[in-house]
């Protein structure tokens, strides 16, 4: 079953990286009582992500914030140091959080998991952004596989 | 079954970032005719690996390559773009080729792959190195209890 619009989150455990290493952060925790745009990419440092996705949303943060959302999230079948190194390669600042779903499990329980073994990078997460009102998905934008469209910041941003 | 001195390598297939993108680099390629260290880490940019193990053989390559050894090389169940920006990140230049087995299945060939799901870092490899001449294993050093002492750098060295 694929997560849909008006779904509530399922329960689940990420890392973020701390000042004192990584931390687990619950998604009960992280999207109570606020609005949050998470986008989710198939890798850190692959090409798309690197060259367009991330940046757009760092390079559209000011807009994104000032219509009421309240966080903005990138998440990853990557481990918390990859997803770390990549946000400081990217100078993601605290504009966006880096949330890393290193088992895939998160993933796996929105229905979004992406198998891309054969292009040796092992079970991964489809490219999506998604809006969360307190948990509850109040949109969703799933690419088609190898798209860029209706998940960047750029598409978000007009359905605010 | 675990990799034992005298056994040949099992035969597959890394990838490897070129200027193209993601290459092929199979075990034919990197085995035949040539002395080969290959060590392996748990994952790209997390502590140890970052701070010790990969530094370890950057600092020693002209030493082990003194030896008689052609190519020193660095293995994870990291995809090929986050096994070059690693590689980038410390400076390995020419001197350690960074090698991805994304999907694990190199790293399963050999026995040596490790569940770090509860770490939130899904299906890894143990650390270990391997020296390998002419497709066959002639050292075997695996990493017991999570230190770095055996397939160290200096250790490998020493063993030549």
């Amino acid at each position: 079953m694929t997560i849909k619009q008006g779904d509530k989150l399922p329960s689940g455990t990420l890392k973020i990286m701390g000042a004192d290493g990584p931390q687990n952060v619950t998604t009960e925790d992280f999207f109570a009582g606020r609005k949050v745009v998470l986008f989710a990419v198939p890798g850190a440092f692959t090409r798309t992500c690197s060259a367009k996705h991330l940046p757009g949303f760092v390079g559209h943060a000011g807009a994104i914030l000032a219509k009421g959302v309240d966080a903005i999230a990138c998440i990853s079948v990557n481990d918390v140091f990859v997803m770390d190194a990549w946000g400081k390669d990217q100078g993601v600042g605290d504009k966006v959080a880096m949330l890393a779903d290193g088992s895939a499990e998160f993933t796996r329980a929105l229905g979004l998991d992406a198998d891309f073994s054969e292009r040796g990078l092992g079970i991964r997460s489809q490219r999506y952004a998604m809006i969360v009102e307190d948990g509850t998905v109040t949109g969703l934008f799933v690419e088609a596989p190898g798209a860029y469209e209706v998940s960047a910041a750029e598409a978000v941003l007009a359905t605010l | 079954m675990t990799i034992k001195v005298g056994d040949k390598f099992p035969q597959g297939s890394f990838l490897t970032l070129g200027p193209d993108g993601p290459a092929p680099v199979t075990t034919d390629e990197l085995f035949k005719g040539k002395k080969v260290v290959l060590f392996a880490v748990p994952g790209a940019f997390t502590p140890t690996c970052s701070a010790k193990h990969l530094p370890g053989y950057v600092a020693n390559a002209d030493a082990i390559k003194a030896k008689g050894v052609d190519t020193i090389a660095c293995m994870a169940v990291n995809d090929a773009f986050v096994m070059g920006a690693w590689g980038k990140d410390q400076g390995v230049g020419d001197k350690v080729l960074m090698l991805g087995d994304g999907s694990g299945d190199i790293t399963k060939a050999l026995g040596l792959e490790l569940d770090a799901t509860k770490m939130g870092m899904g299906p890894r490899s143990q650390r270990f190195a391997l020296v390998v001449d002419d497709g066959t294993v002639t050292h075997v050093a695996v990493e017991e209890g999570g230190g770095l002492d055996v397939s160290a750098a200096e250790k490998v060295l020493a063993a030549l």
